[in-house]
């Protein structure tokens, strides 16, 4: 069947949303109880430093693929670190996927099973998403593209202004204070909204894509506004959740989020338990970014494996997310896998990558001298 | 031909699965939906409401109104409702256990009440009671709680004569709080008292009684931190929704100057109501600024005498409302702070904690101790917009 779909190339706009879409996904409910109880009313600063790191972090990425114009990071990887050097830094970059994905699979089928389908077990709820997830995911790029930026107008209109309902709730006081007396817990606590911002590794894969259109300096800004975005989005999640309930009520709640909405009475009107309406956009939010995961992570493996087509691999991947989200079984181990998986990130766009870019540079600079 | 016969197979199988409804699918004429709940002191148990328990004692007996889902005709006069009770010690097993008494499955996601009789809140904190009901998906945060001094069942039982569900009257008793300033149910829902006792703050709730089938809302209970210490009567809940400025509108009277024995009454229309914390070489104290505008409401007495008219009998009135109020709050402070060491639902603590965090840091482990013997200093200004629709 002819493949109408293959995308070449994208513009530096569509790179932003689709950073923008991957990061964002489910953390939105499952990430504010854990950074609240860690860094209290300073929550809102550690998102903000955060996005500032991180977007330090996409940076870095931007400059290394910007000296490999036309490959991702499965080709120069091994040229980089060597053949079992960069075979263990594809992996660790396609690990971080797989782990998110089952993270978030997991968490997707604790809440929809607690808050919606109760008798539903959460082994088939997950089943079902994983079935949508891999139809999406079996596409080719540019269908995968157009679903993000038709949800990324949607979805995400309309899961923002069923959260803003919150506002009525909200109570300024509970904010305060503002500045917070812990800063170091701040710094700290920025570091672990990793998990609000992690997908940003996926323009190590796109790049090739945008370059040859874009500038480094365009490509830089554009994705800087995508994170300013996301900063925007997570700190108000993060400002109503503890305006609404109080840092104290927060920490002790599994999905404060869901609490806020819950709380929201709407006079007059027949809408009730908002925390429904939540959840049903949240679906497409947290679809969109599990389908794009899961193309990345038999992208990767299909380039690493010199396969024609990422179809097949993603096939063979489905049984093992399954199993992976499957053996999470307690939310204790869903915290360690959590905690796992920031160190894995953390380690990757603040280690590997910044080492690749100065390995690349000491490589070229001494190519050039060579040259004479 | 083979493979078209397994497609087939596949395709009605997925249509079949597509089809055949949703797995969670309760109909609607399925469900007791529950309005109001009542929980009382398990004095004598009814050998049918009960059961055998492996643990615990017949501690509780838990009421539920639940919803005569009957067409209208049927109803006329009979109440909306019906009554369920229980006895036991977890709320959620005895509710489980009433499924013996029901046909259809118990339904809470339309609770509206939950009463609790203060013998309950005599022999466990309120944290207990309501663990349960923060912990349920089922439950709405918006529940109101109220108290009562005497059993709770019986006012679940009461029918209003508006024939509106009992549970959405009990609950529609407080939605006018902000007229009734005798009324405490500002951030005293379930939602909000879960909020107080996560923040280990005191808390007050809204006391309900019922006499001769008339009832009532008016008055609170209240607790320190979870452990419930008494009442406070309506003066004293009056005061202290306007320390804390959560009144929207409000009634208050005075003995005329001029006519004594009779009554003027100054109605309420805006007011803008400051609490601030202040912290002077290490000493604590707390501000009230009050502003009030508002409206003649009522003139006892003879309106030739109490001459609305005359301006500067307008300056005496509005001086002598600000002393009332003055007065009002001072007395729910010595009622909450000095005689039952409350600060109602924490709002002292967290104006110190939000503002003067460096201090709070301080004093947070001996707040129980220092919060009696802070001062709040009271001022009060109020301002006689109108004098109504006649002199």
């Amino acid at each position: 069947m002819a493949n109408l779909e293959v995308k070449k190339h994208m513009s530096a706009g569509q790179l932003a949303i689709v950073v923008f879409v991957t990061c964002i996904g489910a953390q939105i409910m499952l990430t504010p109880r854990g950074l609240i109880a860690e860094v209290k009313n300073g929550a809102w600063i550690s998102v903000l430093l955060g996005g500032m790191f991180f977007y330090t972090a996409t940076y870095f990425m931007l400059r290394l693929g910007k000296q490999y114009p036309d490959e991702t990071i499965v080709e120069y990887a091994p040229r980089i670190f060597g053949r079992i050097g960069g075979g263990i830094v594809i992996f660790w970059f396609n690990l971080l996927f797989y782990m998110q994905v089952i993270t978030i699979f997991y968490g997707v089928g604790r809440i929809i099973t607690f808050y919606m389908f109760d008798r539903t077990p959460p082994e088939v709820v997950v089943l079902a998403l994983l079935v949508v997830c891999t139809y999406c995911a079996l596409q080719d790029w540019g269908t995968i593209l157009r679903i993000q930026q038709f949800l990324f107008v949607i979805a995400y209109s309309i899961l923002i202004l069923v959260w803003l309902t919150s506002i009525l709730n909200f109570q300024p006081e509970n904010m305060l204070p503002l500045w917070p007396l812990d800063i170091k817990g701040v710094t700290l606590g920025s570091f672990t909204t990793w998990g609000m911002y992690s997908g940003y590794e996926c323009v190590l894969l796109l790049l090739p894509l945008v370059y040859r259109k874009v500038s480094l300096a365009k490509l830089a800004k554009t994705v800087g506004v995508a994170f300013v975005g996301l900063s925007i989005v997570f700190m108000l999640i993060i400002v109503l959740t503890i305006g609404v309930l109080t840092v104290e009520d927060a920490k002790n709640l599994p999905f404060p989020s869901l609490i806020v909405i819950r709380s929201v009475e709407l006079p007059g009107t027949f809408l009730e338990r908002l925390e429904n309406y939540l959840l049903v956009t949240w679906i497409p939010v947290v679809f969109d970014t599990l389908a794009a995961m899961m193309f990345f992570m038999a992208e990767v493996c299909m380039r690493q494996w010199r396969h024609a087509d990422h179809r097949p691999i993603l096939l063979m991947l489905v049984p093992i997310i399954y199993i992976g989200a499957m053996l999470i079984d307690t939310p204790q181990v869903n915290e360690i896998l959590g905690k796992f998986t920031m160190w894995l990130g953390l380690s990757f766009s603040f280690g590997v990558v910044p080492t690749a870019l100065l390995l690349t540079w000491w490589k070229k600079s001494k190519v050039g001298k060579d040259c004479g | 031909m083979a493979k078209k016969k397994w497609i087939a197979c596949v395709l009605i199988l997925f249509v079949c699965i597509m089809i055949s409804g949703c797995w969670d699918m309760r109909e609607l004429q399925d469900r007791n939906f529950v309005l109001a709940v009542a929980i009382d002191k398990a004095d004598d148990v009814k050998e049918v409401e009960t059961f055998v328990q492996p643990h615990g004692s017949k501690r509780y007996r838990v009421s539920l109104q639940i919803l005569k889902l009957a067409a209208g005709a049927e109803q006329k006069d009979e109440s909306r409702t019906f009554i369920k009770s229980n006895t036991g010690e977890s709320m959620f097993e005895m509710i489980r256990d009433m499924l013996g008494q029901s046909s259809k499955s118990l339904w809470f996601e339309h609770l509206q009440v939950l009463i609790i009789s203060d013998a309950v809140l005599k022999e466990v904190d309120l944290g207990e009671i309501l663990d349960f009901f923060k912990r349920d998906s089922e439950m709405r945060s918006r529940i109101k709680v109220y108290v009562t001094s005497g059993k709770a069942r019986p006012i679940i039982e009461f029918s209003p004569p508006s024939k509106e569900p009992g549970g959405v009257f009990l609950a529609n008793l407080s939605r006018l709080h902000l007229k009734n300033l005798h009324v405490t149910a500002s951030r005293t829902d379930l939602g909000y008292t879960v909020q107080h006792l996560d923040n280990k703050s005191d808390v007050i709730l809204p006391r309900i009684e019922m006499v001769d089938k008339v009832v009532k809302l008016g008055g609170s209970a209240v607790f320190k931190k979870d452990r419930f210490i008494g009442y406070v009567d309506e003066y004293a809940v009056a005061g202290s929704k306007m320390m804390l400025g959560t009144e929207k509108s409000a009634v208050v009277t005075i003995d005329s100057p001029k006519t004594p024995g009779h009554q003027i009454v100054f109605e309420l229309f805006r007011h803008d109501t400051t609490l601030t914390p202040h912290v002077e070489n290490g000493s604590i104290y707390f501000t009230d600024d009050i502003t009030m505008y508002g409206n003649i409401g009522e003139i006892q007495g003879d309106i030739n005498v109490n001459d609305a008219m005359d301006p500067e009998y307008l300056r005496i009135l509005e001086v002598a409302f600000a002393e009332e109020i003055k007065r009002n709050i001072y007395y729910t402070e010595k009622v909450l702070k000095k005689e039952m060491k409350v600060d109602a639902v924490g709002r002292f603590a967290s104006k110190l904690k939000a503002h003067e965090p460096e201090t709070w840091e301080q004093v947070k482990d001996q707040w129980d101790e220092l919060y009696p013997t802070i001062p709040l200093y009271v001022s009060v200004n109020v301002t006689i917009r109108n004098i109504g629709s006649h002199k």
